[in-house]
């Protein structure tokens, strides 16, 4: 019964805690300016996220590492520092969108400018993550998420073509905007193939005890609670193509998306889209400051857990309270939120060889894994993922420029 | 740094730095009007708070303004840049009447506002029809 329950909240957590703002602004900018086109990255970034998260679950619950331990332990801490470098630089940048995200939410709630709200919002996350514990900022959090479901019925409501979101699953080039396209699909695998979720994932697994005997919970929950995150993903992308796309309006600032589901929800649309917003970047915010807190931790070998009290894993909390505090300063100098996401999903993307590789080779060992270890079904998706994340590093930062 | 790759970043930054085409600029003069379109629709359904709207009108108003500063001067040549400015002057003046508007709770004088910012959008899309043709060419 128990672990029934802990499925149930694993794929529901993982439902509530998907969008973030880089998920929605990318699908939004790539809905209104393509319209059903940019549906595939979406697609099949989830088919390798599902993947990507089921290894690093089945890691953590055989041999009780994190990534990050093993990443450490394995290649040496040399190697590791290289990778901390760059994960640690975008995950910083992810991290200042999503408190930006939560105050923009709270922009068009209030007409009070999004600088003001910096300051007061770092504290609230600061506050919940010094006091609170795992499951309430994953559980919490993700549950306050779940209001993001209203991004499907909006996209139900306002009757899309069926037949053309099927042909947006496959790869088609536009014949004008093919940078802007090739930007927007960079930027969208960037969202979605999130490598922060993965340590985050395996660093909860260590925090709930994880063992053998959830390898297929973790399946379940990995499959599913994906699966169904990148559906509100794709729904917010239909939105944006049938309600901007007509008339011509590209996204590229937050109030413009904020009329989202005023078409298909007029009562409600905008007050759903608003909280949608603030609860997914909220729940985004504590999961990055968590994500970046439990990769120095573990990478320097220091006491960690956000179940302990501060004062058992102080360095573990400095981490933690010098990101939000340094995350504020440039929202407070009025740095644009949107464009630091769009720079930050692109640059998630050139990022994902220095995380998906090493990690290849740690689902095959043996010493980690024994029998558990990749098959070849996973070693064929991660190779995929390898192949592509090298293409988009080469890719993305061009892009940007020119794209971008 | 060696000559080449001196060559190759420079070709990066001038295509990052490279100002707006005609067309661009024309395609985000639509996004906008059709921003100040959606968002009046909105407000006159009564579906936004009068703070978010006129914001976001006010917003649709500097942008506005900023892209016609830098258009008149990248309009390919034949294009009637009379017209299209006293177009864009209009939409623009529309705009932030409507703002205005959206303080004083006028929806009647708002929603004939929209009419005529529909009239000029209309019109603004045929101007960006020639220029996009004229950038082919």
């Amino acid at each position: 019964m128990k672990k029934i329950f802990q499925l149930a909240l694993g794929i529901i957590t993982s439902v509530g805690g998907f969008l973030e703002i880089g998920s929605v602004t990318t699908s939004v900018q790539a809905g209104a300016q393509f319209g059903y086109k940019l549906l595939w990255p979406i697609f099949f970034g989830t088919i390798c996220l599902v993947f990507l998260i089921e290894m690093s679950g089945r890691l953590a619950a055989v041999s009780k590492h994190t990534i990050v331990d093993a990443l450490r332990e394995r290649f040496g801490f040399p190697f590791f520092f290289i990778v901390l470098v760059g994960i640690a630089i975008v995950a910083f940048l992810v991290l200042v969108a999503e408190l930006g995200g939560i105050g923009f939410a709270l922009q068009i709630l209030t007409g009070i400018g999004f600088p003001w709200w910096a300051l007061p919002v770092s504290v609230v996350v600061w506050l919940l993550m010094w006091k609170g514990t795992f499951s309430l900022i994953e559980n919490g959090a993700s549950f306050l998420g779940l209001i993001t479901i209203s991004f499907v019925v909006a996209a139900i409501k306002l009757h899309p073509d069926w037949s053309g979101v099927a042909s947006g699953l496959l790869p088609r080039m536009p014949h004008t905007d093919k940078a802007r396209y090739g930007f927007l699909t960079v930027s969208i695998l960037g969202a979605t193939i999130s490598p922060y979720l993965m340590y985050f994932y395996s660093s909860g697994a260590i925090e709930e005890e994880w063992d053998r005997s959830y390898i297929v919970m973790n399946r379940i929950i990995a499959g599913f609670g994906m699966f169904f995150g990148g559906f509100l993903a794709m729904a917010v992308l239909i939105a944006a193509a049938l309600v901007f796309q007509p008339k011509g309006i590209q996204v590229d600032t937050f109030p413009q998306a904020a009329l989202l589901m005023t078409t298909a929800l007029p009562k409600w649309g905008f007050y759903l889209f608003a909280l949608s917003m603030l609860f997914a970047c909220f729940g985004a915010a504590l999961e990055f400051s968590l994500a970046i807190a439990y990769f120095f931790s573990q990478g320097f070998g220091w006491n960690w857990s956000e179940n302990l009290e501060p004062s058992k894993d102080s360095r573990f909390a400095f981490v933690y309270t010098l990101i939000i505090l340094l995350a504020a300063i440039p929202l407070m100098l009025g740095v644009d939120p949107v464009k630091v996401t769009m720079i930050s999903m692109a640059l998630t993307s050139a990022t994902l060889p220095l995380a998906i590789v090493p990690f290849l080779f740690l689902m095959n060992d043996p010493i980690y894994l024994g029998k558990y270890r990749n098959g070849w079904i996973n070693n064929s998706i991660v190779s995929i993922v390898i192949v592509m994340s090298f293409v988009l590093a080469l890719i993305s930062i061009p892009l940007e420029l020119i794209g971008g | 740094m060696s000559t080449k790759r001196f060559a190759v970043l420079s070709i990066f930054l001038a295509l990052g730095c490279k100002s707006p085409s005609a067309t661009e600029q024309m395609d985000s003069v639509i996004s906008w009007i059709g921003t100040a379109g959606l968002t009046g629709e909105a407000w006159l359904r009564h579906t936004t708070p009068d703070k978010y709207t006129r914001q976001t009108l006010e917003l649709t108003n500097k942008s506005l303004i900023d892209i016609s500063s830098g258009l008149f001067k990248s309009l390919p040549a034949g294009i009637d840049s009379a017209s299209l400015d006293s177009a864009l002057t209009r939409s623009n003046e529309h705009v932030g009447l409507m703002a205005k508007l959206v303080e004083q709770k006028n929806s009647p004088d708002f929603r004939t506002l929209l009419d005529s910012l529909y009239a000029d959008e209309k019109l603004v899309k045929q101007f960006a029809d020639s220029v996009e043709a004229k950038d082919k060419q």
